[in-house]
């Protein structure tokens, strides 16, 4: 399960041009973007207790909004996932780990830590491009794009 | 490999080099070629476990053998040999001195001088540098580098606690118009790594990051220099560790894996296409929260007789270096791992972070355990310490190492580096005056990338946990003017908040005079760090100093060149300053190959790194001016020359001279500024530096957003100096300072004699005006002044 965690709109202008921002240095222009968190978790739950970790534990409900399917900004364009190796440590996805299981009582069998990037621009090459440059590093990461 | 490895000790030199090279060792013909000797003469064949730690132990990273090494340096028909340069120049100096406040100096993980009132606590500081990991990953390499740099603290006698974090940076111009080779980062992207790094290491363990800098230059382009500090208080009756026969060997901390293997040996190598993934380390804060936790409990309780941090090269470096006289007997099965799909000799040298050893009594594993188990920290005995001198290194009924402590840290042969001065053409005519205005050649200065603000880069940083940071890197009216040194009062860690001792922290970095005159650098450098001190109201007569040494291929001689001049640079300058070298460390190799395929080079880089007692932090200075009617002084001889200085990257001047320091007129300066400072006569100070003179005066306006009236008539001058050089020349031994009106007499009586002017007033209008004598230089307000410098650096 891929636990989705987004900024409220009205709070998401900062994390927006910054991406735009990056991805202008990089010689891509993006017209507009949205940016959200996810959290794979492994692990013998219930949805309600997917619910429960996605309202309690990992969203910050005066500013962000979360949901267990992919979320759709409306928004046209691309969306760019990226997630570290599976080979390499993921600090964030094992302190989230010992929290579940200190909220659930059970803890999952593993918990990764990525990012969602929605962008409104051009051909899937150059954003291709422009997020090799600037977002990720193949040497640790992994990433995929697909249209939305 | 395993074929080649049986025939080892017959290889030919050609396939001991490709072995070398397919293992990843690093090691050099002669090394290998002893290596090969040895085994020959103990009658067998070596295990991978032993060349890997035999690679370990002899990298550029554990051994420093280019700086600790016999060098011939040519300077004309003059030569010069040194049998090791490091104990020649840097540990010369401190033994010159042989100051008694020094407690442990180059022996342990960091240097340790004394601190604050009674003698009970001592201050251990050391700073390292990370920069080939933050080639291949910025932000994993940062966060690692600051993990290190911590661990050395909590490894320094029988551990210290950090109380403050300090990061400087190197990156290549933001806007730098070079091609990039295939496997390089762009700046920007290196630096948003390294900054995300550290933020987010030093952020989750809470350690203070409040000391540092940020230096732009295209020589760093495909190599960035990241340099990380860290210090931390120790009770002096803790600064002692010796290994006891029969004690534990007791790993805590982090798991071990795969990552980071080869990073030492790393270090000795260039950065090329086929660098490995695995040499990237990554690191997690929480971890080393819980075993910094568990050290500092066990400690005062004397659960542990010594202590070190896995640092590069892992158990292999860590237990070989606390065995290294009682030998050690390690089973390697015991090991908590990450992963089950690792050799033996994987997890013998593989630097997973967050480990510390621990030399443990057997009578006292029992209640370090339950420590331990009550901070939730893993742990794991690894095995003993036995007395016999013999490391082995066993998995199961496997042997992995079985090595003599004697070979392994006295078996590296040491040959001769041949070094030679640089062939550098001085013009020292004067600078021609510039087509435009002083006015906006100032602003131009001020957003410059190597003087604009780096609030976008500290405000990432938590300056403020643990309560201590009394000197913040962000001062002023407003909090963002640039202060010069971090003040400190570790009551955090003390936990005495009746004793207002603290300790300033500075640095001094100047690459730009080093691609010009190395010598002149390490001096400039060290002036630079004592007089930023001096401006944070240090006691700079208790200064004591790192030395961290940044280099491309010391094979090439005149690289080897430029660091013998820095190193006598630093000697000359210790000495004259009456300021020990308490601990440094040198990293080589800092060149990569660029897009048409030219090896590139970075300049040679010193940080000096400075720190010295705050009798009393609430007395500490701040930069900004405080109040109207004030009157401005300037400290120091204007001196000609404008070689290194930001001006001449904005507006080549044709004169690349480098104004050298006059050692023996700055110590006296800084002597009776210091009483003047120590009597309340100054309200604000701030060094000259960057940017020269109109630079430090616009910072201290616009910080305490007042103005200043001046005439630099009086300024004390060289013959034949010009407007420019007196404007934007970075001549070293200069600051200003803002004198309370009701004490100038006795300001002027206790700098009588010194180099010390009357150019102004402060003044209530937000304007900066200067004029000397009868010609205006500029009239400028101080919001325009502040926009330009305050730029978003990322």
């Amino acid at each position: 399960m891929i636990i989705e965690i987004r900024t409220k709109e009205k709070y998401a202008k900062n994390e927006e041009e910054g991406f735009i921002g990056r991805m202008a240095h990089a010689g891509l222009k993006v017209q507009a973007a949205r940016l959200s968190r996810l959290y794979r978790v492994e692990g013998e739950f219930s949805r309600a207790e997917f619910e429960r970790l996605g309202k309690e534990l990992l969203t910050d409900p005066v500013t962000e909004k979360y949901s267990l399917s992919q979320w759709k900004p409306g928004l046209k364009g691309w969306r760019v996932e990226v997630w570290l190796k599976d080979s390499v440590t993921d600090v964030v996805g094992e302190s989230v780990k010992g929290a579940i299981a200190d909220v659930l009582g059970r803890e999952p069998k593993t918990v990764r830590f990525g990012r969602a990037y929605y962008a409104a621009c051009g051909s899937e090459p150059k954003l291709k491009h422009a997020v090799v440059k600037t977002l990720v590093n193949e040497i640790v990461n992994k990433f995929k794009i697909e249209k939305i | 490999m395993n074929d080649t490895l049986s025939r080892f000790t017959t290889l030919p030199a050609k396939e001991l080099e490709a072995l070398d090279k397919a293992a990843g060792w690093s090691l050099n013909d002669r090394e290998l070629l002893e290596v090969q000797r040895q085994f020959r003469n103990m009658g067998r064949q070596p295990s991978r476990g032993e060349l890997e730690t035999i690679a370990q132990t002899w990298s550029e990273h554990c051994k420093h053998k280019t700086f600790s090494g016999p060098v011939v340096f040519k300077d004309g028909s003059k030569v010069k040999k040194y049998k090791n340069l490091f104990k020649e120049t840097i540990v010369k100096a401190t033994r010159t001195l042989n100051r008694k406040w020094c407690l442990s100096v180059f022996t342990d993980n960091a240097g340790i001088v004394e601190f604050g009132r009674g003698g009970k606590w001592g201050l251990a500081f050391k700073a390292e540098t990370h920069n080939h990991p933050c080639a291949v990953e910025p932000y994993g390499g940062a966060e690692t580098g600051v993990g290190g740099v911590i661990r050395d603290i909590l490894g320094v006698g029988l551990g210290a606690k950090p109380v403050l974090n300090t990061d400087t940076f190197c990156f290549g111009r933001l806007d730098s118009k070079k091609k990039l080779p295939k496997n390089a980062h762009s700046p920007e992207r290196i630096m948003r790594g390294v900054v995300e790094g550290v933020r987010d290491y030093g952020n989750r363990i809470g350690i203070p990051t409040a000391a540092g800098g940020v230096y732009f230059d295209d020589g760093y382009l495909l190599n960035p220099l990241v340099y990380v500090g860290c210090a931390g208080l120790i009770p002096v009756d803790k600064i002692d560790k010796k290994v006891v026969p029969g004690d534990l060997i007791v790993s805590i901390g982090g798991r071990t894996g795969r990552d980071g293997i080869h990073g030492a040996t790393f270090s000795s190598a260039n950065i090329d296409e086929d660098t490995s993934a695995s040499a990237v380390q990554i690191g997690h804060a929480v971890n080393e929260k819980k075993a910094l936790d568990v050290l500092m409990r066990a400690r005062d309780l004397g659960l542990y007789n010594a202590v070190t941090d896995c640092g590069a090269g892992g158990f292999s470096s860590a237990i070989g270096e606390l065995g290294s006289e009682t030998g050690a007997r390690v089973r390697l099965e015991k090991a908590l791992l990450k992963d089950t799909r690792i050799e033996p000799w994987e997890i013998w040298v593989s630097e997973s972070q967050e480990r510390m050893i621990l030399s443990v009594p057997r009578a006292k594993l029992k209640k370090l355990a339950a420590i331990l188990d009550a901070e939730n920290c893993e742990y794991c005995v690894l095995g003993e310490f036995p007395g016999d001198g013999r490391l082995l290194v066993t998995h199961g009924s496997e042997t992995v190492v079985d090595l003599t402590m004697a070979f392994l840290h006295g078996g590296v042969p040491n040959f001769e580096k041949q070094a030679s001065r640089r062939k550098i053409k001085i013009n020292s005519a004067p600078p021609a005056r510039p087509a435009g205005k002083f006015g906006q050649i100032l602003k131009d200065l001020l957003a410059h990338p190597n003087v604009c603000s780096r609030h976008s880069v500290i405000t990432q940083y938590d300056h403020e946990v643990q309560g201590g940071t009394v000197g913040k890197p962000l001062q002023g009216k407003y909090g963002d003017g640039p202060g010069d040194a971090a003040v400190i009062w570790p009551q955090a860690a003390t936990l005495d908040q009746a004793d207002f001792s603290g300790f300033g922290v500075s640095h001094g970095f100047n690459p730009a005079i080093g691609r010009i005159d190395p010598y002149q650098m390490a001096l400039h450098s060290i002036d630079e760090a004592v007089r930023n001190l001096l401006c944070a109201g240090a006691d700079v007569s208790r200064t004591a100093i790192l030395d961290n040494f940044c280099a491309a291929s010391p094979r090439d001689p005149e690289v080897m060149g430029d660091l013998v001049l820095a190193a006598e640079g630093c000697l000359d300058g210790a000495i004259a300053y009456g300021a020990p070298f308490i601990s440094g460390k040198d990293s080589f190799y800092n060149q990569s190959k660029d897009a048409e395929g030219r090896e590139y080079p970075i300049p040679i880089s010193l940080l000096i790194s400075a720190t010295a007692p705050v009798d009393d932090v609430r007395k500490a200075l701040t930069i900004n001016f405080k109040e109207a009617g004030n009157p401005v002084y300037l400290a120091g001889l204007n001196a000609r020359g404008m070689g290194g200085s930001v001006y001449n990257e904005l507006h080549p001047s044709g004169n690349n001279a480098v104004a050298p320091l006059d050692m023996g007129a700055a110590v006296k300066l800084y002597a009776g500024l210091a009483k003047a400072i120590k009597a309340g006569c100054v309200a604000a100070a701030h060094d000259v530096s960057q940017g020269g003179l109109a630079v430090t005066l616009a910072e201290m306006a616009f910080s305490g957003g007042l103005g200043a009236e001046l005439d630099l008539a009086p300024a004390a001058r060289e013959k034949r100096l010009t407007t420019t050089e007196l404007l934007f020349g970075e001549s070293p031994a200069r600051l200003v300072v803002e004198v309370v009106k009701g004490k100038e007499t006795e300001f002027l009586r206790l700098v009588k004699g010194l180099s010390v002017s009357e150019i102004g007033y402060v003044s209530e209008e937000p304007v900066l005006a200067a004029k000397d004598g009868g010609e205006a230089l500029f009239r400028e307000d101080l919001a325009g002044l502040k926009a330009s410098w305050r730029k978003e650096l990322i």
